[in-house]
């Protein structure tokens, strides 16, 4: 097989990765902070990607239109966001964990009928700017050129974080709320307020995804059931709560899923849940987690 | 009481339309479902969110037989129940090692996997077409005939459940669930235990599979997704995951609410969604347990809870 092939297969993967990257990121963040696992996060990314549609469509005919419409449908799920924890998130915490599971699996159901009433079961297409209609060539082989902007949007998005966890305030309370809330509540930090901006940054995370998501195909009803338990996958092999595992585990489920897909189409999901099941067997806090606090 | 329920159940397929009666059907297939979901949350106190799957299995491996090989469906049954206890068996061995969310997950994970495997399997499984043509025996085929037949068959399968829930075995379930640490000193080797625990679940959901695809003359890989597996989780709960007939309880109560509520609106997700929201948030416990708390006068043998469990 050509290098050049192989390459462009490399890119697709690690395409494939920073879109779960961005989805599972928000979700481990959440699940790192407040120990909630979110089954409607995937869901708030699907809203993320019609989102970007719509402001997409009432700004049409501007080339700046889709650049606008990404990130402006991260704060519009960070909003629907904010919203679902103050009204609902917010009094689950203390609850058990089948409670919390049954509520956000209750969420996804209800985001996804709510899509199907505002913008209806049809498939919806965002007409690509010109400056993203043509193939690049790289090593000769033609290469989608909006894959190299969610690349670098994934490794943006992975740096801001980092960034933010280690060199902000706000970024130590969060850390340290993962190792210990009370002991950060001790010290006099508004506890709920954090965990309402934590859930509203990670579907923030998780609505940018869902923009970026929208120019790659087309954005229709019932992609979220796929990516959440993909995403779910990125996180138990990256290792709950770490921003580091939840990249890593990212590429490695899209390389796998590029490649597998190569040789042995039909088994390329089969391969990823026999990794997650192993990661789990063998190291249930993943590759870069650390054993969690009963 | 639950001698009551089965007269009532008898007698009401002849006084109700037979749309109904399919509803009731459900009802049973769902419930059994439901129940045998429970020996691993309500009485080992595992949240398995992936038991759809053993339900696919068994689903299938019915299915199979019927279509491809026209073997019976009474000796489908049985053989449906081994090899869903079988797949149970397999995974169920390395489940039996985590605790919490640990275990919610890699159930989920091995649910996913099953549905892939049946999903991209077409020479074998048909893949998203699923099976058609699942047609039980000639007497069977009318809607009273099978409905009685599920009926029979959910019994006994609730009966044998209720005794395993009841026999020693049943007990040292609930001791795991309520401290597993100490469990493991006075000497039970709790993985085997939960494992077995896990393989009995996993052959009752094989059995209520087995018995959903002639009802419904065909099967679907949807049939073991995580979407369905949310299903008997929510039904325990619903109903009250502390007490044997509880889950029957809570598929009663979504199955008929499903059935009114698809009737008049093509949102039923949105009506389960809210449902299930309202009940986890006011209904801790589930019907019956909030009834209990209210009127308090359930019989003690029926809950589930070590303190009120005692014979």
């Amino acid at each position: 097989m050509e290098f050049s092939f192989i390459f462009s297969q490399f890119l697709s993967g690690l395409t494939y990765g920073m879109i779960l990257f961005l989805v599972a990121s928000g979700l481990s963040l959440i699940f790192g902070v407040m120990n909630i696992l979110n089954f409607a996060h995937a869901t708030l990314w699907l809203i993320g990607a019609y989102f970007c549609y719509s402001f997409w469509y009432l700004m049409q005919g501007y080339n700046f239109a889709l650049w606008v419409s990404i990130p402006l449908a991260g704060f519009a799920c960070a909003a629907v966001g904010w919203v679902t924890e103050i009204v609902l998130i917010k009094h689950i915490y203390k609850r058990e964990l089948h409670e919390q599971l049954l509520i956000t699996y209750a969420l996804a159901l209800i985001f996804a009928d709510l899509i199907k009433i505002v913008w209806g079961p049809t498939d919806r297409l965002i007409a690509r700017p010109p400056a993203i209609q043509k193939p690049v060539f790289i090593f000769g082989a033609p290469f989608d050129s909006y894959f190299i902007f969610v690349i670098l949007a994934g490794f943006a998005v992975a740096l801001g974080l980092w960034w933010f966890l280690k060199y902000t305030r706000y970024g130590h309370i969060v850390k340290a709320a993962v190792f210990s809330r009370e002991m950060v509540g001790a010290l006099g930090i508004p506890i709920p307020k954090i965990y309402t901006w934590v859930f509203t940054l990670g579907i923030f995370i998780a609505g940018f995804a869902g923009g970026v998501q929208a120019p790659i195909g087309s954005v229709n009803f019932g992609m979220d059931i796929a990516i959440i338990i993909q995403a779910f996958c990125v996180v138990v092999i990256g290792g709950f709560g770490s921003l580091l595992g939840t990249l890593v585990g990212a590429i490695i489920v899209g390389e796998v899923f590029s490649f597998a897909i190569l040789y042995w189409p039909a088994g390329a999901m089969v391969l990823i849940f026999v990794i997650t099941a192993a990661i789990l067997i063998i190291r249930p806090w993943g590759l870069f987690g650390t054993p969690m606090r009963t | 009481m639950p001698a009551a329920l089965f007269v009532l159940a008898l007698i009401l397929p002849f006084i109700v339309r037979e749309f109904w009666v399919h509803v009731l059907n459900e009802i049973l297939i769902l419930g059994l479902f439901a129940l045998s979901f429970n020996m691993i949350f309500g009485y080992m106190g595992q949240l398995s969110f992936g038991h759809a799957a053993y339900y696919g299995v068994g689903a299938y491996t019915t299915g199979l037989l019927m279509v491809k090989a026209n073997w019976p469906l009474f000796v489908t049954l049985p053989i449906s129940m081994v090899t869903a206890g079988i797949c149970a068996l397999i995974l169920g061995y390395f489940c039996v090692r985590l605790r919490g969310i640990y275990f919610a997950i890699l159930t989920m994970a091995f649910g996913q996997l099953v549905f892939y495997i049946i999903f991209q399997w077409y020479s074998f499984t048909g893949g998203d077409n699923g099976l058609q043509g699942i047609n039980p025996p000639a007497w069977l085929f009318k809607t009273n005939p099978y409905y009685f037949f599920t009926l029979v068959v959910v019994t006994i399968g609730a009966i044998i459940l209720w005794f395993i829930s009841e026999s020693p075995f049943g007990y040292t379930m609930r001791t795991i669930r309520d401290n597993t640490e100490r469990t493991e000193f006075i000497g039970i080797n709790v993985q085997r235990y939960m494992l077995i625990n896990f393989v009995i679940a996993g052959m009752f959901a094989g059995l209520a599979g087995a018995i959903w695809g002639p009802f419904n003359r065909s099967v679907a890989p949807d049939l073991c997704s995580w979407q369905h597996s949310g299903g008997p989780v929510f039904m325990a709960i619903l109903g009250g995951p502390h007490y044997f007939l509880g889950p029957m309880l809570g598929s009663v109560i979504y199955t008929l609410l499903n059935a009114f509520v698809t009737g008049y609106t093509e949102y039923w997700p949105l009506v389960s969604g809210t449902v299930i929201i309202i009940v986890v948030l006011l209904l801790p416990g589930g019907v019956l347990g909030v009834y209990k708390e209210k009127f308090g006068h359930l019989k003690s043998k029926e809950s589930t809870t070590l303190e009120h469990g005692g014979s």
